[in-house]
């Protein structure tokens, strides 16, 4: 009873994605077929999406590649930085700025489309040359909630573990570099997973800010092709399947790491 | 002498904690302040103005809150998305519990199943939306499956066709995204229970408390922080509902407004009508909507959960 459960769900859950990949390999006809192996299987829709359409997966898989590459660097580095000083330096007005951090989580990203999209229009980034992907990078480049993940962990790591550098005269930075940053591994590590799926999956910004399809990431190009391509599924479900499997092979690689830090942070309390 | 010498040594080990950390914070704290907190006053400045492709003309006030909600289809927008947030929060909190406490048990596999109950999480919207379009299909996956075990939906509505009938699209969306969701919910209930001491689960049984009791009067209190969590995490996504939306229904929440979400409102009279000034307004009004439901699910669960999920 108890096992029938659970291989129901994962049933549910699992199902769905072999369909899509089973359907990238169908020929048109026997698309609606409710056979999962298919009769005549062809990798013509993989071939479609490799080389016919405009922009092709390659350019797409390269702009979600990039952008996602980028953000993560950015909101590590960030994150590093501001969690260690709110977590451990001393200098006025500290609680203060931390609270004005806080109340930056609860400013949605959709009250932030007018008034950025018009603040970029000012900047000339949105438009069709290199520095559209600056628009991006502009509006995803710090997170409030990667700052506070990062300060509640160094809070965690142990005073002790600084103490013995402090008597050799090292001084804050050092502190941050040789002791913190190290000991972090875990949180940085979550931060750069959760934040490359959040980028890599977001169809939000894209749709509003890049303007070439030579810009396009993966999800702005399914809902484009989605539109253009109406019943032809195959090409649409082979480009699923592609956008999917790089998020699929960094869950299995990194997939402890998370949980590591979920546990720990609520372990503290 | 030597107690003059600790003591600047203090002064500039304090000199230069406060320069670092000014320095660290400089940089975060600008793009913070440039890009959240200026952006959202920003926000309610244009949202009082006539402001078009050739920006602000004419300083109107609160007409275009006004406008808004006087607006059949904005308070459409509002209905559809507090009716499907007020669904899906539940059921997808309640789903996200009930997968925490099978695989927390100790069984064989369960880290097997762990994985794959994450798994529709993982994927991005864009993809699995359209994956769902395709299996909800009028002579798709699903209607297949009814078929196949008794249920013909082809004579019963619009030829069985989910999302595009009035009457189902945002069930559908709803059924789609307590699926796609219960996942990311599942994890923060396991990283919860895996705190609870199971001496209190024990101590009852020995009491000769029931498998009902202890679940209903020692797991779900002891679970409190992850209800606050998962319940207020839930409902300020399901308010943005925008993706789910846009790939199913187009731009104008087709069929019929029933896709019509506030999120798609807002980006249709941004970048359809060019209303910039009208659109900010139903930005603000979307941020007053969430930010009153997170305070008031602040009350509702009380001040520890704040402090539980420090």
């Amino acid at each position: 009873m108890f096992y029938s459960m659970l291989i129901f769900y994962s049933v549910i859950t699992v199902v769905p994605f072999i369909w899509s990949v089973s359907t990238s390999i169908k020929p048109s006809d026997e698309v609606y077929q409710s056979n999962l192996i298919p009769e005549n299987p062809t990798v013509k829709a993989y071939a479609t999406v490799f080389g016919k359409i405009q922009p092709n997966f390659q350019t797409l898989f390269a702009n979600s590649l990039f952008i996602a590459c980028v953000v993560v660097v950015l909101h590590l580095i960030f994150a590093a930085l501001a969690g260690y000083a709110f977590a451990r330096l001393r200098f006025p007005g500290r609680d203060a700025l931390f609270f004005v951090v806080l109340g930056c989580m609860m400013v949605p990203d959709q009250l932030r489309l007018v008034p950025m999209y018009q603040l970029l229009v000012k900047m000339e980034l949105i438009n069709t040359g290199p520095t559209n992907y600056l628009a991006i990078f502009l509006v995803k480049a710090i997170s409030a909630a990667d700052v506070f993940l990062m300060r509640q962990y160094f809070l965690t790591i142990p005073r002790e573990l600084e103490d013995a550098a402090k008597i050799d005269g090292a001084g804050p930075f050092q502190l941050f570099s040789k002791i913190m940053l190290p000991n972090a591994a875990p949180v940085l590590a979550t931060i750069a997973i959760m934040t490359f799926q959040g980028t890599w999956n977001d169809l939000f910004w894209p749709s509003i800010v890049l303007q070439s399809p030579n810009h396009w990431t993966l999800p702005f190009g399914i809902l484009q092709f989605k539109g253009q391509f109406s019943t032809d599924w195959p090409p649409i479900m082979a480009l699923v399947v592609l956008s999917t499997i790089p998020i699929l092979a960094l869950y299995t690689f990194g997939q402890r790491y998370i949980i590591n830090v979920q546990l720990s942070s609520s372990v503290k309390g | 002498m030597q107690s003059s010498k600790k003591h600047s040594y203090r002064l500039s080990r304090k000199k230069s904690e406060i320069l670092v950390g000014y320095g660290f914070i400089s940089i975060p704290m600008a793009l913070f302040l440039f890009l959240s907190v200026g952006i959202f006053f920003y926000a309610i400045y244009i949202s009082t103005y006539d402001w078009g492709l050739i920006g602000p003309t004419e300083n109107v006030g609160l007409d275009n809150y006004r406008r808004a909600l006087s607006d059949p289809i904005f308070l459409k927008a509002i209905r559809n998305s507090l009716k499907y947030a007020l669904l899906v929060v539940p059921i997808q909190s309640a789903l996200g519990l009930f997968l925490a406490l099978l695989v927390n048990s100790k069984i064989k596999g369960s880290k097997f199943f762990r994985s794959a109950f994450y798994f529709p999480s993982i994927a991005s919207s864009a993809a699995i939306t359209t994956l769902f379009i395709f299996l909800m299909a009028p002579d798709g996956v699903f209607n297949g499956m009814l078929k196949f075990f008794g249920v013909d939906v082809s004579n019963l509505f619009n030829q069985g066709a989910w999302l595009s009938d009035s009457r189902t699209a945002l069930y559908s969306i709803i059924g789609l995204n307590a699926w796609t969701t219960s996942g990311t919910m599942m994890l923060f209930y396991l990283a919860n229970l895996q705190t609870v001491d199971s001496q209190y689960r024990e101590a009852a049984i020995t009491d000769g408390a029931s498998r009902r009791q202890v679940f209903w009067y020692i797991t779900m209190p002891l679970l409190k922080p992850a209800h606050f969590f998962v319940v207020t995490t839930g409902m300020i996504g399901a308010l943005q509902l925008y993706d789910q939306a846009i790939l199913a229904g187009g731009a104008d929440g087709s069929p019929d407004y029933s896709l019509m979400t506030m999120v798609l409102y807002i980006y249709n009279a941004c970048f359809r009508k060019f209303e910039f000034g009208y659109a900010s307004a139903i930005g603000v009004i979307l941020f007053v909507i969430i930010f009153s439901l997170t305070i008031l699910q602040k009350f509702i669960f009380g001040s520890s959960a704040w402090r539980g999920e420090n």
